[in-house]
C-alpha cells in the first residue's frame, strides 16, 4: 500500500445531546477509491463534513501527507487539496457552468472584472476531462443530473483537489450517468486523485472501490480490502452483532377483513406496493435512504397522487384527499420531521398538542380552555412527557420530548391506524424506550401500526413483521420473529438479486 | 438553532414578564420622555398630558390602528398586504358615492348604514380576491398585494373621475353622517370595540390559534390537516374589510371621498405591526403588542408635533424608531430559543 494522503484520527462530534461520531478514524492512500459504508446516521456524512471543514470536531487529528493539519472551513480544506461533493449538489442552478466552477474557487486570479474569455479557458481542460460534454456558458440548471453531477467533479479537480468526497453521487443518476461517473473516477484514480466514495450500494462499491470503511453509529467498524472481503462480510460489520426474533409479544388480531390493505400502489415514487396491516399489528417498513418510506405515508396520508393501486380501509375502498381527509377515515401520520412538518417550534407545548382535534374543544368557535388543558395534559401524561411547563414554547425542549408532544397530538385524533415516520431519530435513548413501550400499547389496544425506522435493532424490537423497500419497490414481508438483520439488509440493498 | 439539551433551562416567570412587558416598557419611556419635553400652558399645566391631547393622540392613531388589526394577522400567517392604503381611497370613494349620488327610500339612518355596509363590502370583496389568489394559485402575497394595491386605486380614481367627493356641513344624509363619524368617541370607539374583538379572536378562538399555527409552520400545518388555504383567504378578508372601516372612518373625518387617499397607510401599518412585536417571518405576534406599536407611533408623532419639529425630521426619528424597536426584538428573541 501507497503512504497515507489523508489518516483522521480520533475524531468525535456531538450536535446537542446526540453522539454523532466517538472516536471515529479513516486513513485514505494516494490514488485509491476508499468506500466508506454504514446505515443511516452511522456517521459517514459528519465524518466527511468535518474533513472537509463544513463541521469542526469536537477532538480529533488530522494528518495530511504526514504532516498534523487543522481543517477550520472548507477554504481551509480546499487550500490542503481536499474538497466535496455533497448529495445535494451544491451548485447554482441560475448560474452557467462556467460561473459554477470559478466561484469560490482560490485557483482563479482575483479581479473586479469578469473576463469570460478567461474563465471559458480556465474551465475548458477540466470540463473536457470530467466528459462534460456542454458549453461552459450554458445555465447549469439546463443540464441533464449526471451531467451536472460531472460539473461538480471538474470543479473539484479545477480546485486542484487530491482527495475528494463523493456523498452517494449515484443516488440521482440513472445507470448510464452512473456507468460514466464510474469511468471518470478510474481515470482519476490513475492520475493519482484519491476519492472517498459514501455510499450503501453494495453492487457499486464491490465495483469501484479499493478498500471499504465500514461505520456504525458513529464509530469506524474496520476498514477491509475490497478483493479480499464479501458484501455479505460488510453487510455483518454494518448491523453489528447477529440479532434475530422479536421479543415482542404480539397481538395481532387475524382478521378476513384487514385494518388496512394496500394493493398494487404506485405514486412518482412508489412501484406497486402491496401490503395488509391487522389490528394490533405492528408493521415495520424498511429500506435505505431514498427507498420510499416516507412516501409510503404520504400516499396513504393524501399528500402525493396515486397512480394506480387500491386501498382499503377496514374492507372498504377509500381515495384519501387530502390529510384531512385521512384524518376523518382514522389514519395518523407522525413525519419524518419533526421540526419541518410536525411541531409548531414557536408554539407552546399544550397548543401543539391539541392543534390537529381542536375543533372538538370549541364552542362558536371559542375554545373551551379548561377541557383543552384537561385532554393536554391527560395525553402528554400517557406519552410519558417530562416537562413541568406546558405553556413553554416546543422549541426548549429536547428531541425526544418533542417527539412524544408529536405522538400525544395524533394520539388525540384517537387514530385507527398510526403511520409512525421514523419516531426514533435524533431522540435520546431514555426517551427511545418510552417509545418502544407506547407502540407496543397502542398495538395491544388493537391499532394498526406502520413502523419506518432506519435502524434494523429497532424494527426486530418492535414490530410483527418488516415490509423491505427497495427504490420504490417491495423486496419482500418477513416475520420480525424469525428474520435476522443480515437478510433485511440484503432485500434492502437488493444483494440477494445478483 | 436552539440547542436542545434534555434539561433545558425554564426562564423564570419574572423573566419571561419582563420579556412580554418589554414593548410596553418601551412606551412607557416614550410617553415619559413624552412628558417631559412637552411644552406647558401660560398656567402651567403639562400640554401632553391634557385630557383634550390624549384623546387627540387615541384619534390620531385609530385609522392606521384598525388597519394595524387586521394587518397583524396576515402578518402572523407569514404574509402581507400592500394593498390596505388603496382599499381605504376605494372605500372613502364608495361612501362617498353612496351618501351623495344614491337615494334610496330608507331613511336617514338606513342611507348611512347602507351606504356603509355597501364600503364594507366591497372592501371585503377586494380582500378576497387578495386571499383567494394568494391561496389558490399560490402567489406570494407582496406580489398580489402589490398588483391589488395598484388596481385598486386606480378603480378609486376610475370610478370618482379622479376629483374628491365633497361632503358638506348641512343637514342632508352625507352632512349628518360626516358630523358622527368624526366625533372623538365614534373613532376612538371603533378602534376600541375593534381590538377587542381581534384580540379576543386571536387569543381565545380555533381560528386565532390556527392563524398563529399557519404562520408558524405551513408545511406542519398540512400535515395536521388544518384548512390552510381558507385561513390564508380569511386573514386578506379580514384585511380588506378592515381597511373599509377605516376608509369609512376617515370619509367622516376629512367630510369627503378621497381616491387618492391612504397612500403609504400600508406601510404605516406594518411599521405599528412590527413595532409591536410581530415577526414578519409569522408565527410570533400578538394584538395587544400591535396596539402598543400603533400607540408608539403615535405619541412619538404628537410629542414631535407639539415641540414643534420639521415634520420631515419627525418621519426620520420615526425610522429610527423602527428599527431600534424591531433590532431590541431581535436580540430578545435570540436570548429566548
Amino acid at each position: 500500500m501507497k503512504a497515507d494522503l489523508l489518516r483522521a484520527e480520533g475524531i468525535s462530534k456531538h450536535f446537542g445531546g446526540v453522539k454523532a461520531l466517538r472516536d471515529a478514524s479513516l486513513s485514505v492512500a494516494t490514488g485509491e477509491v476508499h468506500a466508506v459504508v454504514g446505515e443511516n446516521g452511522a456517521g459517514k456524512s459528519t465524518l466527511s463534513k468535518i474533513i472537509t471543514g463544513a463541521v469542526v470536531a469536537d477532538s480529533g487529528n488530522i494528518f495530511w501527507d504526514g504532516q498534523s493539519v487543522s481543517i477550520a472551513s472548507p477554504m481551509s480544506a480546499q487550500r490542503l487539496g481536499i474538497s466535496m461533493i455533497f448529495q445535494e449538489l451544491d451548485l447554482f442552478p441560475n448560474l452557467t457552468v462556467a460561473e459554477n466552477m470559478v466561484i469560490g474557487n482560490l485557483n482563479v486570479e482575483r479581479s473586479s472584472w469578469v473576463d469570460f474569455e478567461k474563465v471559458d479557458d480556465f474551465c475548458r481542460p477540466f470540463l473536457e476531462s470530467a466528459k462534460v460534454r456542454h458549453s461552459p456558458r450554458e445555465l447549469l440548471g439546463n443540464l441533464p443530473i449526471g451531467q451536472r453531477q460531472l460539473v461538480a467533479v471538474a470543479r473539484a479537480l479545477s480546485m486542484g483537489s487530491r482527495l475528494i468526497f463523493m456523498d452517494e453521487p449515484s443516488s440521482a443518476l440513472s445507470e448510464d450517468g452512473a456507468a460514466i461517473l464510474f469511468e471518470r473516477i478510474q481515470e482519476f484514480k490513475r492520475r493519482g486523485v484519491s476519492i472517498v466514495y459514501i455510499s450503501h450500494k453494495m453492487q457499486e462499491i464491490f465495483r469501484i472501490s479499493d478498500r471499504i470503511t465500514v461505520m456504525r453509529d458513529g464509530q469506524t467498524v474496520g476498514t477491509r480490502t475490497t478483493g479480499e472481503t464479501t458484501a455479505e462480510e460488510i453487510i455483518a460489520m454494518m448491523v453489528g452483532r447477529t440479532l434475530s426474533g422479536s421479543n415482542r409479544n404480539s397481538s395481532v388480531k387475524q382478521e378476513p377483513r384487514p385494518l388496512l390493505r394496500v394493493s398494487g400502489l404506485t405514486t412518482a415514487r412508489l412501484r406497486d406496493v402491496s401490503f395488509e396491516v391487522h389490528r394490533g399489528e405492528v408493521l415495520g417498513v424498511a429500506g435505505l435512504l431514498g427507498a420510499g418510506k416516507s412516501e409510503l405515508g404520504a400516499a396513504l396520508f393524501g399528500l402525493d397522487r396515486i397512480h394506480s393501486g387500491q386501498v382499503y380501509i377496514r374492507g372498504e375502498q377509500v381515495q384519501v384527499r387530502s390529510p384531512r381527509h385521512a384524518m376523518t377515515l382514522g389514519l395518523g401520520l407522525l413525519p419524518e420531521d419533526r421540526r419541518l412538518e410536525g411541531l409548531m417550534m414557536q408554539m407552546s407545548v399544550r397548543e401543539n398538542s391539541t392543534l390537529a382535534v381542536l375543533a372538538r374543544f370549541s364552542t362558536a368557535g371559542f375554545i373551551r380552555t379548561r377541557e383543552e388543558q384537561t385532554r393536554s395534559s391527560q395525553i402528554l401524561e400517557s406519552v410519558k412527557l417530562k416537562s413541568n411547563s406546558p405553556g413553554a414554547p416546543v422549541s426548549t425542549l429536547s428531541g425526544g420530548n418533542q417527539q412524544k408532544v408529536l405522538l400525544g397530538k395524533w394520539l388525540l385524533t384517537e387514530p385507527d391506524i398510526l403511520f409512525l415516520d421514523d419516531p426514533n431519530r435524533g431522540v435520546d435513548v431514555g426517551a427511545k424506550w418510552d417509545i418502544y413501550a407506547i407502540v407496543d400499547s397502542l398495538a395491544a389496544e388493537g391499532k394498526g401500526i406502520l413502523l419506518v425506522s432506519s435502524e434494523l435493532p429497532e424494527l426486530l424490537r418492535c414490530c410483527d413483521r418488516i415490509l423491505v423497500l427497495h427504490e420504490g419497490r417491495s423486496m419482500g414481508i418477513v416475520d420480525a420473529l424469525t428474520t435476522t438483520q443480515e437478510e433485511i439488509m440484503s432485500l434492502a440493498t437488493a444483494t440477494a438479486v445478483n | 438553532m436552539p440547542a436542545i439539551a434534555p434539561a433545558s433551562p425554564v426562564r423564570s416567570p419574572v423573566k419571561r414578564l419582563a420579556g412580554k412587558l418589554q414593548s410596553v416598557i418601551g412606551l412607557a419611556g416614550i410617553v415619559i420622555l413624552a412628558i417631559l419635553l412637552s411644552p406647558t400652558t401660560p398656567d402651567g399645566a403639562n400640554v401632553f398630558l391634557q385630557l383634550g391631547n390624549l384623546t387627540d393622540i387615541l384619534r390620531q392613531i385609530s385609522v392606521i390602528g384598525i388597519i394595524a388589526l387586521a394587518m397583524t394577522f396576515v402578518i402572523l400567517t407569514a404574509g402581507i398586504d400592500l394593498s390596505v392604503g388603496s382599499t381605504l381611497a376605494l372605500s372613502t370613494s364608495v361612501m362617498a358615492l353612496c351618501l351623495t349620488a344614491w337615494h334610496p327610500a330608507v331613511g336617514m339612518v338606513g342611507h348611512i348604514l347602507l351606504s356603509a355596509f355597501a364600503a364594507a363590502l366591497v372592501c371585503g370583496a377586494i380582500g378576497l380576491v387578495n386571499g383567494a389568489v394568494i391561496s389558490v394559485a399560490g402567489i406570494q402575497p407582496f406580489i398580489v398585494t402589490l398588483a391589488t394595491m395598484i388596481g385598486v386605486r386606480g378603480l378609486a380614481k376610475w370610478m370618482t373621475g379622479n376629483a374628491n367627493i365633497d361632503i358638506g356641513f348641512g343637514t342632508d344624509d352625507a352632512a349628518v353622517f360626516a358630523a358622527f363619524a368624526r366625533e372623538k368617541a365614534t373613532v376612538i370607539a371603533t378602534f376600541a370595540i375593534l381590538a377587542c374583538l381581534f384580540w379576543l379572536c386571536l387569543s381565545k378562538t380555533v381560528f386565532g390559534r390556527y392563524v398563529r399555527a399557519i404562520g408558524d409552520n405551513e408545511q406542519a400545518g398540512l400535515y395536521t390537516g388544518l384548512p390552510v388555504r381558507r385561513i390564508k383567504a380569511y386573514v386578506y378578508t379580514l384585511c380588506g374589510l378592515l381597511a373599509g372601516v377605516s376608509g369609512i372612518l376617515y370619509t367622516g373625518e376629512n367630510h369627503q371621498g378621497n381616491p387618492n387617499a391612504g397612500v403609504g397607510y400600508e406601510l404605516d401599518a406594518i411599521a405599528a405591526v412590527v413595532v409591536g412585536g410581530t415577526s414578519l417571518s409569522g408565527g410570533k405576534g400578538s394584538i395587544s403588542g400591535t396596539i402598543v406599536g400603533t400607540l408608539i407611533l403615535g405619541v412619538l408623532t404628537n410629542m414631535l408635533r407639539l415641540k414643534n419639529v420639521d415634520s420631515n425630521v419627525e418621519m426620520m426619528l420615526k425610522a429610527a424608531i423602527i428599527v431600534i424597536a424591531v433590532a431590541l426584538q431581535r436580540t430578545r428573541w435570540r436570548r429566548d430559543t
